[in-house]
């Protein structure tokens, strides 16, 4: 797991550093919002720490900064006091979390672990429902045999298997896979839930998606 | 049943047919036509021709020959027409899934053919992500015949496939290839279930 610290205090950085590094993390330091920028460009990372208040260029630029270059890496700013304006400009900005300083070191630790946790589960992660599962990375469904979803469909019975045995309701998986899609509408709901169904059938698995056009759709095991 | 051949074997020496060589080509064409009739009715239903194409062949002699002798069978009219199964060979190239199974169960009503055996590798895929239905019937309790139904997406696939199965210098590599061809396999197989949910759903509207 690879983490960029960008803090302009020399001690604190390195003492962040050295703790991240002690639990595992290979960690670039920086000083400032544009030297992060610029690293950004270079390397990929898992989690970026980010203080608010640092000369060149401050924590919030540069984070919408990156934000507007698609860099959707998880982001944790670290806030002077408690600031509640500089933590709702954060997290406006498009940071995934925060942390007021002073703060304890294994606040810290904890809150980096939980932010490139969650990053792991989403990527390639193994969704699985009854006896088929479906990969997110390749879009591989699979049960007796297998099949290559679209990314809708992957969306869309994803969603379903998150909540297996619950009812959806059109508008809410409108919400959930198609927001911002305005040419969208129940049809293509119905449309996509009998892509799937039928998708299911073929790949020999006893889930099965049932539900009235227009209506509430459910996941089932038959 | 490998790629259709369209030679018909040697006629000089004793043919493996022996003499039933006119049987076979009456059998082949008799199914042919009972074939043909079943895709006029479902162009009636659907509005639309369900097969793509239609192909038969009498297996060749240089190719029954051989398969006997890799059975480790006597080269003889028993062997090729009571051992082995596919000296007729059909094939049915559908252009959506749901007319594949159609054909088979209205072939199946015929009182003239009796189902011997068949696998159903659409939905038992081999491992490589060949699809396909076989079926091995018996006409009139007499002849043999092996017919295969797919849809346009799974003979496409397997034209590739068979042509690269022959491409022994790859070597180094061949992982990926299968993996591939697999993955591909999946999707054509994922873009059938599409078209034939698109045909249902026009069906709906009307």
């Amino acid at each position: 797991m690879k983490v960029l610290i960008a803090e302009d205090t020399t001690d604190l950085n390195r003492v962040v550093t050295v703790m991240l590094q002690k639990f595992g993390y290979d960690v670039d330091s920086v000083y400032d919002g544009q030297a992060a920028l610029d690293q950004l460009e270079l390397n990929g990372y898992d989690a970026v720490i980010l203080d608010i208040m640092m000369p060149k260029m401050d924590g919030i630029t540069a984070l919408k900064n990156m934000r507007s270059r698609g860099i959707n890496v998880p982001v944790l700013m670290l806030t002077d006091k408690s600031e509640v304006d500089d933590r709702v400009a954060g997290l406006d900005a498009g940071a995934d979390d925060y942390l007021p300083k002073p703060f304890a070191m294994k606040e810290l630790l904890a809150r980096v672990n939980a932010m490139t946790r969650r990053k792991t589960k989403y990527s390639g992660s193994l969704v699985t429902y009854a006896d088929f599962s479906l990969n997110t990375d390749t879009l591989e469904l699979a049960a007796e045999n297998s099949v290559r979803l679209s990314m809708k469909e992957c969306e869309l019975l994803h969603l379903f298997a998150l909540h297996g045995g619950k009812e959806l309701t059109t508008d809410y998986i409108l919400e959930h896979v198609w927001r911002g899609d305005d040419s969208a509408d129940e049809s293509t709901v119905y449309l996509y839930t009998k892509y799937l169904k039928r998708k299911l059938a073929g790949i020999g698995s006893a889930a099965g998606i049932t539900g009235e056009r227009s209506g509430a759709y459910m996941l089932v095991s038959k | 049943m490998n790629a259709i051949n369209k030679t018909t074997g040697s006629d000089s020496a004793v043919s493996i047919y022996g003499t039933s060589k006119p049987l076979l080509e009456e059998t082949m064409q008799m199914v042919l036509r009972e074939i043909t009739k079943i895709r006029n009715e479902m162009t009636e239903e659907l509005g639309m021709d369900p097969i793509e194409h239609l192909l038969g062949r009498i297996k060749s002699e240089e190719s029954m020959r051989e398969k006997c002798r890799r059975k480790g069978l006597p080269e003889t009219p028993e062997s090729a027409l009571e051992k082995i199964h596919d000296a007729i060979g059909l094939r049915v190239v559908c252009a959506f899934l749901d007319d594949v199974y159609t054909i088979r169960d209205r072939l199946l009503a015929l009182p003239r053919i009796r189902l011997v055996e068949e696998k159903d590798y659409i939905r038992h895929v081999k491992p490589n992500g060949y699809r396909s239905f076989h079926m091995i019937i018996s006409v009139d309790e007499k002849i043999y015949a092996e017919i295969q139904l797919r849809t346009i997406s799974m003979d496409t696939w397997a034209a590739l496939e068979h042509h690269l199965k022959y491409k022994k210098e790859i070597g180094r590599g061949t992982a990926l290839i299968s993996a591939e061809l697999k993955r591909c396999a999946d999707e054509l197989a994922s873009t059938d279930s599409s078209m034939q949910t698109l045909r249902d759903m026009i069906q709906e509207l009307r």
